[in-house]
């Protein structure tokens, strides 16, 4: 069994259920990143596991031992706080060293505890400040040296970084998967930005209202969503209903499908200015999806301009690193293995419920 | 800029009057008719005439509030700890509604419902007997200062609990659960992490709570027995008896500076505290 198992949870406040069937393992020394929109119960998950509210159904294992009726006292998991959570009346020595009071280790071996700490968290020297004088990475970082002080058995993170502004937050992203790596322990860190899942998390889990939709590394994810959601939620920002009338579009995959929710990524699809009379080649067996329309705007983005070309009735948007006029023709080509293509069943009205991904390899 | 401040003052000017009015006059007035003969003379007499006659109630007084303030202090903490920490949501929410209640019911209601209560054949002594606890020669009398310190303390209880109350829940809530995930029992945390943070809103409550005790007549009047009594029953006294308002207002300038001296320890302590964390 994994270090951190969590089987077939159920967790809800009152009767409304908020976490429904969630399986988890999650391997010693592994640190994985529960990805999803706001609300869909990241928190209420980190809080069941920590004991703070109670599970109404299924087990929470750490090391073998079921932990989900013990109190949050007794469970040796500890939490970042994307408030950080540290007690201003207390100096930064005080808050790291709280854990270890209470564990009533000695006055001396808990200096030294705590100096190691803070030179873990690149703290050093500030032992006798008041927390209220810190920045907020400062702050983050005792939180963390807090945390990691009594050596739980899993570390969870509640969106840390997200209190933090952008230049810091980058830093203390890079010192916490450095930090990870380098004392290896078990953590889960709950995040909305699925660039900070990408980079810290060794797996991923991306929830939507309350159920894990998949479950994968990085890699996994982002090349291979299972589901239309997935998709969505790892920037493929283009969502096509096939078939579309009145568009000059065509999808050229094997097998042929006839219905299908169709995802990708505007930095995939590849713009070229085509003059009506050359006829290059514009059919490529690698290309799967070949579009012609009209440029409908063009915005500059820095290091590139967002593309929107008009397709019936969808917008597709599509990255250049030229700026187009408005009604240039233009043919947008993305490449087979870039489409995330899920068949729906023809005939079904409720397509949501029958999606099944096509082997897009 | 001169238009804005002239509009200021007119925007304050009735609140002031009012101040003026209804608080300052009358406490001038009283100072000054505590340390003047009726020529306009200045004199200790009526001070020294309190402290011979009224020595043994004005330490009578002290004690009774620091009695009271002890036991509303240890109470409130206990209720409004409970209601912030304890697992069984049930309990807090009755506790919460409960402690409510002595709010809305005022002092001489309090006492006049004490004084039935806490008699000797008042209702609690006849409860006990009826159940069979005591026999009705066993039962005693809690008029007198037991009966005082009971009714001034069930009576302010809901006061205090609510303002400590507040505090406790305007903490971060994740404060609490990060000390219990690295831990820390619910006793342990009240003590270091919560309390430590709300110790001025304790000071409040409790300074609140002694002004209110000392200017309180029906309690003394009505569940105390006569002798000693508190400062407030002499004043009365003085004036329903002798018409003498220069030693009754000696006595309110004693009453005075026993609250002047606590508000000055509680602001010495506040200025001390923001000093600190900026
Ligand atoms: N204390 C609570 N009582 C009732 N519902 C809650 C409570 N906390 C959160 N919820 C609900 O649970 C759902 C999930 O919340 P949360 O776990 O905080 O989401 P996330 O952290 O993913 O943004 C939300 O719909 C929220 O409204
Ligand atoms: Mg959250």
């Amino acid at each position: 069994m994994a270090h951190l198992h969590i089987e077939n949870l159920q967790v809800g406040y009152g009767n409304k259920l908020i976490l429904k069937n969630i399986n988890l393992a999650v391997e010693q020394g592994e640190m994985i990143a529960l990805l999803g929109p706001s609300g869909c119960g990241k928190t209420t998950l980190l809080n069941a596991l920590c004991g703070f509210i109670p599970v109404s159904q299924g087990d929470i294992f750490v090391a073998n031992r079921a932990i989900s009726k013990r109190p949050a006292e007794k469970r040796n998991i500890t939490m970042v706080f994307q408030s950080y959570a540290l007690w201003p009346h207390m100096t930064v020595a005080q808050n790291i060293g709280y854990g270890l009071k209470v564990q009533k280790m000695k006055h001396a071996d808990i200096t030294t505890r705590v100096t190691e700490l803070l030179k873990i968290v690149k703290l050093e020297g500030l032992e006798n400040d008041r927390v209220t004088a810190l920045s907020g990475g400062q702050r983050q970082r005792v939180a963390l040296a807090r945390a990691l002080a009594i050596r739980p058995d899993v570390l969870v993170l509640d969106e840390p970084l997200s209190n933090l502004d952008a230049k810091v937050r980058l830093s203390v992203r890079h010192e916490i998967k450095a930090l990870q790596k380098q004392l290896g322990f078990t953590s889960l860190i709950v995040t909305h930005d699925q660039e900070e899942a990408l980079v810290m998390a060794d797996r991923i889990a991306v929830l939507n209202h309350g159920t894990i939709e998949q479950i994968g590394t990085p890699e996994d994810i982002y090349h291979r969503p299972k589901t239309p959601f997935v998709a969505d939620f790892m920037g493929a920002d283009n969502h096509l209903t096939w078939p579309i009338q009145n568009a000059a579009i065509t999808l050229n995959i094997n097998p042929t499908i006839t219905q299908a929710e169709i995802y990708f990524r505007s930095e995939n699809a590849l713009v070229s200015t085509r003059p009506p009379a050359t006829n290059v080649d514009v059919n490529p067996s690698n290309m799967g999806l070949l579009i012609e329309g009209p440029v409908e705007q063009s915005v500059f983005f820095g290091n590139n301009y967002q593309i929107s070309v008009r397709c019936g009735t969808h917008t597709i948007q599509a990255n250049h690193d030229q700026h187009l006029p408005e009604h240039t023709p233009v043919l947008l080509r993305v490449p087979t293995d870039a489409l995330h293509i899920f068949a729906t069943e023809a005939g079904n009205s409720a397509p949501q419920h029958s999606l099944s991904p096509l082997s897009n390899q | 800029m001169r238009r804005t401040t002239s509009h200021f003052l007119w925007l304050i000017a009735p609140a002031a009057l009012m101040v003026g009015i209804f608080f300052l006059y009358p406490l001038c007035f009283s100072l000054y008719s505590a340390v003047t003969l009726d020529s306009g003379e200045l004199t200790l007499a009526h001070l020294n005439k309190a402290f011979e006659l009224y020595s043994k109630d004005i330490i009578f007084t002290i004690l009774i509030v620091l009695i009271c303030v002890a036991i509303l202090a240890v109470l409130s903490i206990t209720i409004a700890g409970i209601i912030t920490l304890s697992p069984f949501r049930t309990l807090s929410k009755t506790l919460g509604f409960l402690y409510r209640l002595p709010l809305f019911i005022p002092f001489i209601v309090t006492a006049q419902m004490m004084r039935t209560f806490l008699a000797k054949n008042g209702l609690m002594n006849n409860t006990f007997i009826a159940s069979g606890l005591l026999t009705p020669m066993e039962t005693v009398s809690f008029l007198g200062w037991s009966g005082i310190i009971i009714t001034f303390v069930w009576k302010q209880l809901a006061f205090s609990t609510l303002l400590i109350a507040g505090a406790m829940a305007a903490l971060d809530d994740s404060q609490i659960r990060a000390a219990r995930n690295l831990g820390a029992s619910r006793w342990r945390i009240l003590l270091q992490i919560i309390l430590p943070q709300i110790a001025p809103t304790i000071g409040v409550a409790m300074v609140l709570s002694t002004v209110t005790i000392m200017s309180v007549l029906s309690v003394p009047l009505m569940i105390g027995t006569g002798t000693p009594t508190m400062m407030t029953a002499d004043m009365a006294f003085r004036i329903n008896s002798y018409g003498d308002y220069h030693v009754a207002n000696a006595l309110g300038l004693v009453s005075y500076s026993i609250c002047a001296v606590l508000a000055w320890f509680y602001l010495r302590q506040n200025l001390k505290e923001k000093g600190a964390q900026s």
